[in-house]
């Protein structure tokens, strides 16, 4: 087994459920103290290690907690318990055209957006053809991103959070966008990636997808680990797990 | 230090934002930038009615720069008062309006209210401009002062920024924090000698002397609102064209980085949480 790129030793994630939330002042001074509430692992005890240059999945069921894990990965959420650790730059693709501005123009979205995902100006200018050719929006390129159709709007936040060219690219079902051709044009591009060394973690519902995409796969369950291993068989486990609870 | 560092690497980000305010904020308007100006004149010309030709409030003129014109005198405290209102108002909110992008992306969150900080700031530079050019037009002569003045706006942006950084953490927990804070700082106006001068609660102070048999005066307490000593310099090296009193300059200095220093160190500890949170 190649050096690890990303290792996750004994994560746990818990959020608090409130059963009265107190966001206003006054609830809280009324009752003397911040608020009640239970707590709830949506991870607990994840360990495993990505290895550098493979394409990674992670499957389960609705409320499994992959995109919890997903968030840990990608810094939105401090784990709790346990640490993550990883070698490279990492970006992450949970939601496409997050952070556009409306009212600027394509053009100053991309190095709006390319700013937030961590690309300096220079990175920006030597990429932003290359950017632009591939959302294919060049025509409307300057024209404010709120006058895009959603297909338009998707593509272009996905080319720029492809072209940050990471070590390690996170994805959260976001395969699911755009036509078909621009769907092919994705998995070539993870195909490259792939081709060049990079890692890519992802989540996704669509077991084909899976087959055809990864090499390993982590199987998520209410917040643990059910099995790591080669795709075929932890795919099966958990296919036939669902086939199981069907009966 | 490395906190330093991480905002330091972000500044690309943190231009980048801040020009997403200030250019999305006029965008498709037949005035565009002049806008910004609009508030501080509609302020001024209230205010001069007001106070200067219904109540007959009459500030001591310059001195020595000899300058009496209300309006001029009102805007040398009203412009940094609504800098620092506008900080305070817009980053109460940065971190709740940008709930979105910090659900899924990562970057270092201490820009947003910065960044919001820095667009209220170019808004306030722009006004600061139009001031001395009426400074100038009015007699003064302000070249000599303006390092002095460029400090003093440095000084009240790292205070304003610190109280922004401070309410967006506040707003995100409270989401009560932003209604009141309309109310906190209209009092706060008023507690601050932007609209009269400082004399009037001087006379008040020595009249009354020490509350409840303590030598605390009035004034003292007064002087408490570090509002009072950013105004006091900037009228000192604009309207009066002199050197600003050193205690009152040294006091600002203290709360600028206390202030910045306590908004970082509060922001730093809650930020990991704020995507759950928000």
């Amino acid at each position: 087994m190649t050096n690890p790129a990303v290792t996750i030793e004994t994560v746990g994630k818990r959020f608090r459920l409130y059963r009265e939330r107190n966001q206003t002042l006054k609830s809280a001074i009324m009752r003397g103290r911040r608020s009640v509430h239970e707590d709830f692992w949506a991870l607990r005890d994840v360990t495993l290690q990505v290895p550098e240059g493979s394409t990674f999945g992670l499957i389960g069921s609705n409320g499994s907690g992959k995109s919890t894990l997903l968030k840990c990965l990608a810094k939105i959420y401090w784990p709790d318990e346990g640490k993550i650790t990883h070698h490279g730059r990492m970006a992450a693709l949970l939601e496409v055209g997050s952070g556009f501005h409306p009212e600027l123009s394509g053009r100053e979205n991309i190095y709006l957006n390319g700013s937030i995902l961590g690309m300096s100006r220079k990175e920006i200018d030597s990429k932003y053809e290359e950017i632009v050719d591939f959302s294919g929006v060049e025509k409307f390129i300057d024209q404010p991103v709120k006058n895009y159709s959603s297909g338009m709007y998707v593509r272009l936040g996905f080319s720029i959070a492809i072209s940050v060219q990471p070590d390690i690219l996170i994805v959260d079902e976001v395969l699911a966008v755009g036509d078909a051709e621009f769907q092919q044009k994705c998995l070539l591009k993870f195909r490259d990636l792939r081709e060049t060394g990079k890692t890519v973690i992802l989540v996704s519902h669509s077991m084909q997808a899976v087959k055809t995409m990864c090499d390993q796969v982590a199987w998520l369950s209410k917040g643990a680990l059910m099995a790591v291993g080669d795709t075929d068989s932890t795919v099966k486990a958990y296919t036939d797990s669902l086939d199981l609870k069907r009966d | 230090m490395n906190y330093f560092k991480e905002i330091f690497a972000s500044r690309e980000l943190l231009v980048n934002l801040t020009l997403r305010e200030v250019k999305g904020k006029y965008k498709r308007t037949v005035f565009g930038q002049l806008w910004s100006l609009a508030n501080p004149l509609a302020a001024m010309l209230i205010y001069t009615f007001v106070f200067s030709f219904i109540f007959r409030l009459e500030p001591a003129p310059g001195d020595p720069s000899g300058i009496d014109v209300f309006a001029v005198w009102l805007l040398c405290g009203l412009l940094p008062w609504l800098f620092f209102a506008n900080v305070a108002n817009n980053g109460s909110r940065s971190l709740v309006s940008n709930a979105p992008l910090i659900q899924k992306v990562y970057f270092s969150r201490v820009v947003l209210p910065i960044s919001t900080a820095g667009a209220t700031g170019f808004n306030w530079l722009f006004e600061m401009v139009v001031l001395l050019i009426a400074l100038t037009i009015v007699g003064a002569f302000v070249l000599p002062w303006l390092p002095l003045m460029i400090l003093t706006m440095v000084l009240l942006a790292m205070f304003a920024a610190g109280v922004g950084l401070l309410l967006s953490i506040m707003n995100v927990y409270f989401r009560d924090t932003e209604h009141l804070l309309t109310i906190v700082l209209q009092i706060w106006l008023y507690l601050t000698p932007i609209i009269y001068p400082i004399s009037l609660i001087e006379v008040q102070s020595d009249q009354v002397g020490g509350l409840f048999g303590t030598p605390v005066t009035i004034l003292d307490l007064y002087n408490v609102n570090p509002m009072v000593h950013f105004v006091q310099v900037f009228r000192e090296i604009l309207y009066d064209g002199r050197l600003p009193d050193g205690g009152a300059l040294l006091t600002c200095t203290i709360w600028a980085f206390v202030s910045l220093a306590v908004g970082l160190w509060v922001f730093r500890i809650n930020e990991k949480h704020l995507a759950e949170a928000l």
